[in-house]
């Protein structure tokens, strides 16, 4: 992910601020004028299962058309549209980036998937009540190798499945569908590809036969009808056709040849796109965020300023999957924070906590949105703050001791403490009670205390972003 | 009630428990228990001699593995903390304990908790998990699938509630806590250990707490229950975190008698047992007994 150039470019646009990452997708860009999108053949790890699929979907297609050529323009709008809402500080790039979206699509939905399986696979066999001795020590050992030790969940992973498969059923309509018509990326390379100086595909017109083999097996509908000739803009560099030509006419060249060609685009779909991308950035920008939710958006320890950190944010959900196994305090939001803040990491404070002596989150952000904290510092920085809700806290309503906040609280000295005082209970009687409350000074909003408290539903504790320090400045207080 | 009563009670409880703990080695003989201590405190030396000493006085391990036996040793694992900082059981004692029960020719011994953080931290950092491993223990992590809900006949507060199969089932169950403090219990010993082997929402143990940790701990009757007191902690518990509060206190308690080892284990917090108002619930409905006049103790300082 830091290597796709498309998210360097579309962050710097947004934050304007350069960032290191941004070099190496300018070096991997760079390339494209040499060997054109050889990305898109070679290294993408989306077009990888796109192939995969389409190998399935071939029974289907055959004899029927496999192009639908005016399409090829699309993916340059949805370039053009990113490009313009990052200009205007509206990151969009986390929709639309293949890298993003393979990554997103197996953290979210094919792992927690594939984790499923296999353990209810093992509970079944476990439920035979045969040889479970040996079945255990295999649960252990996927446990220690593949398998989380308790099991995960996404918020939205059906969304995230959803949009996967529909990639891949494109393939149905066209082989590769995704890459020819709208992968921003591909646009981003192709454009670039035009502009290569060096030859590429080479057909030798007097050896070539028309037999069209070379038309027929090319992936991207990159050939034209002269059998002759490509767009340098749709060659993925794949070199099928080199391998399927029979008389050996096609070979592949780095010999200099500057040639560019016109991409698909014409102007007034230019014109058309800049000024779509405009309004859906505007509408994003405008749309009203319920302040009740805001307040309770939580973000992961070290995140950024939230302003640059919904630019930062492709929304990858390698934090939430990283954080599934530890604390599992974090999902993908809904739109708690606008339609901005769509997918991007936050406390689920009930469903789980966060980790007093973990701090992956930060560690495998690809972006920086969260960034990298030391162990200590993370311990001391404010999430937000928790606070009781006394119509359901047990003490509280019930005149009854409980203290399982207290007793999970990981700060050396207790941001949850009590008073020991006389209480009357529902029924008349009086009973001395350790009344809990919640130290702000302290507490640095782990969650920790949501996550365990026993009364069923929203719980006697709710956690908020009051108190919150994100990276780089202080806690508001 | 005098110690004969008491130890009529017991066993009687014990074998009402369906499926429950085999009580043979412990109450089958009442003369051979009289020979030895009811109770060894063990102080001053490392930690894997001073439990040899314990175990020693309470007439060696012998008496209570017999070769063959599944044993369950049960520390607290319970949070994501190392060793100095007093929150889990010693890494040494559960080593220890483990590799004391295979010399007796136990089949195997296995070493688990319910976590309160994430288990394979608490594992890891712990230490547990890599000692106890060395020492031959069978060291796993929970599955849901093995929780069993059990009846509890003479529950009060709980008629049943979910216990992890592995230590319904053993034949030795060696209960390994570690001496802390507790703001709820205002201390964690071994009774309230025994909250690492069941499942189901356990914050709702929390009200009431007496009288469901007492019921719980009449269906699990450790044959055995070393507490660690090598280091305690004696404030902010039972997580700590703050080195502050780590007491170094080089003792090692074992005790036939869960109320007399948890009673003993409080002397040591400046506590009588009847300020613990679990100890007297467990004493009164005949889980121990923590009048020491009435037992036989051996203290031994390996510093002298």
């Amino acid at each position: 992910m830091r290597s796709s150039p498309l998210i360097g470019i579309a962050t710097f646009l947004a934050t304007k601020i350069l960032i290191s990452t941004l070099i190496v997708g300018l070096v991997i860009l760079g390339l494209s004028l040499l060997i054109g999108r050889y990305f898109c053949g070679w290294i993408c790890p989306l077009g990888t299962v796109i192939d995969l699929s389409d190998r399935l979907h071939q029974k289907f297609l055959r004899g029927k058309p496999n192009t639908i050529r005016p399409l090829r323009a699309w993916k340059y709008s949805i370039l053009i549209v990113i490009l313009i809402a990052a200009l205007f500080s509206t990151q969009v790039i986390w929709f639309f980036d293949p890298i993003v979206i393979i990554t997103r699509s197996m953290t979210a939905a094919v792992y927690p998937l594939i984790a499923f399986l296999l353990e209810s696979g093992l509970k079944l066999l476990l439920s035979v009540g045969i040889l479970q001795d040996q079945l255990f020590s295999l649960y252990d050992l996927f446990r220690q190798r593949i398998l989380p030790i308790n099991p995960i969940f996404f918020q939205q992973s059906m969304t995230f499945a959803v949009i996967f498969i529909g990639i891949l059923l494109l393939g149905l309509l066209a082989r590769r569908f995704w890459c020819r018509y709208l992968c921003p990326l591909g646009a981003l390379f192709g454009s670039f590809a035009t502009l290569r100086f060096t030859q590429g595909i080479a057909v030798a017109s007097d050896k070539c036969i028309d037999c069209g083999k070379c038309q027929r097996i090319c992936k991207m509908d990159a050939i034209n009808a002269d059998y002759r000739s490509h767009a340098r803009s749709e060659c993925i560099e794949c070199m099928s056709c080199v391998a399927v030509c029979p008389t050996s006419a096609i070979s592949y060249q780095l010999r200099p040849k500057f040639a560019p060609q016109r991409i698909d685009i014409s102007r007034r779909r230019f014109v058309y796109s800049s000024a779509s991308g405009l309004i859906a950035l505007g509408l994003i920008k405008t749309g009203f965020k319920n302040p009740i939710a805001t307040g309770q958006v939580v973000r992961p320890p070290g995140a950024l300023p939230e302003p640059e950190f919904l630019n930062r944010c492709v929304r990858c959900q390698e934090c939430v999957k990283i954080c599934s196994t530890t604390g599992a305090c974090l999902q993908p939001g809904l739109l708690e924070s606008g339609w901005e803040g769509l997918w991007t990491p936050l406390v689920n404070a009930r469903h789980g906590y966060c980790e007093y002596n973990c701090n992956l989150c930060g560690k495998v952000c690809p972006t920086g949105a969260i960034h990298p904290l030391e162990l200590s510092q993370k311990q001391q920085l404010r999430m937000g703050t928790a606070y009781f809700d006394k119509s359901r806290c047990i003490p509280w309503y019930r005149g009854e001791d409980c203290l399982v906040c207290e007793e999970h609280c990981p700060l050396p000295d207790k941001a949850i403490k009590f008073d020991i005082r006389e209480a009357r209970r529902p029924d008349g009687t009086v009973a001395v009670v350790k009344f809990p409350y919640v130290d702000e000074k302290l507490c640095i909003g782990c969650g920790i205390c949501v996550t365990k408290c026993p009364v069923p539903g929203p719980g006697g504790l709710f956690l908020t972003n009051a108190h919150q320090q994100r990276w780089g400045q202080e806690a508001e207080f | 009630m005098n110690r004969r009563e008491f130890l009529r009670i017991a066993a009687a409880s014990g074998a009402a428990v369906a499926g429950g703990i085999s009580n043979g080695a412990l109450f089958g003989s009442y003369d051979q228990l009289e020979s030895h201590a009811r109770l060894a405190v063990v102080q001053n030396g490392l930690p894997a001699a001073m439990v040899q000493k314990a175990i020693e006085a309470l007439g060696g391990i012998g008496r209570f593995v017999k070769r063959g036996d599944v044993v369950v040793v049960k520390p607290n694992i319970g949070w994501d903390r190392v060793p100095e900082q007093a929150a889990t059981t010693n890494p040494e004692v559960v080593a220890e304990i483990v590799r004391l029960c295979l010399h007796a020719g136990a089949s195997k011994v296995k070493v688990f908790d319910r976590t309160c953080n994430e288990p394979r931290r608490c594992y890891h950092r712990s230490q547990i998990e890599q000692l106890a491993r060395q020492a031959g223990a069978e060291v796993s992590h929970i599955y849901e699938q093995k929780f069993k809900t059990a009846a509890i006949p003479n529950g009060q507060q709980l008629k049943s509630w979910p216990f992890y199969a592995d230590a319904l089932e053993a034949d030795v169950y060696i209960n390994v806590p570690i001496a802390k403090h507790h703001s709820l219990s205002r201390l964690t010993l071994g009774l309230k250990n025994t909250m690492g082997i069941i499942g189901g929402n356990r914050g709702q143990i929390h009200n009431h707490f007496d009288q469901k940790i007492v019921d719980l701990n009449t269906v699990i009757r450790p044959q055995l229950t070393i507490i660690d007191a090598v280091r305690i902690l004696v404030n902010n518990g039972p997580q700590g975190g703050n080195l502050n509060d780590v007491k170094e206190t080089k003792t090692i308690i074992a005790s036939i008698d869960p109320v007399a080892a948890d009673a003993y284990a409080a002397t040591l917090f400046g506590l009588r047992p009847t300020e613990l108002s679990f100890l007297v619930e467990a004493q009164k409905r005949g889980l121990g007994s923590f009048d020491f006049n009435q037992m036989k103790i051996e203290k031994i300082d390996l510093k002298a």
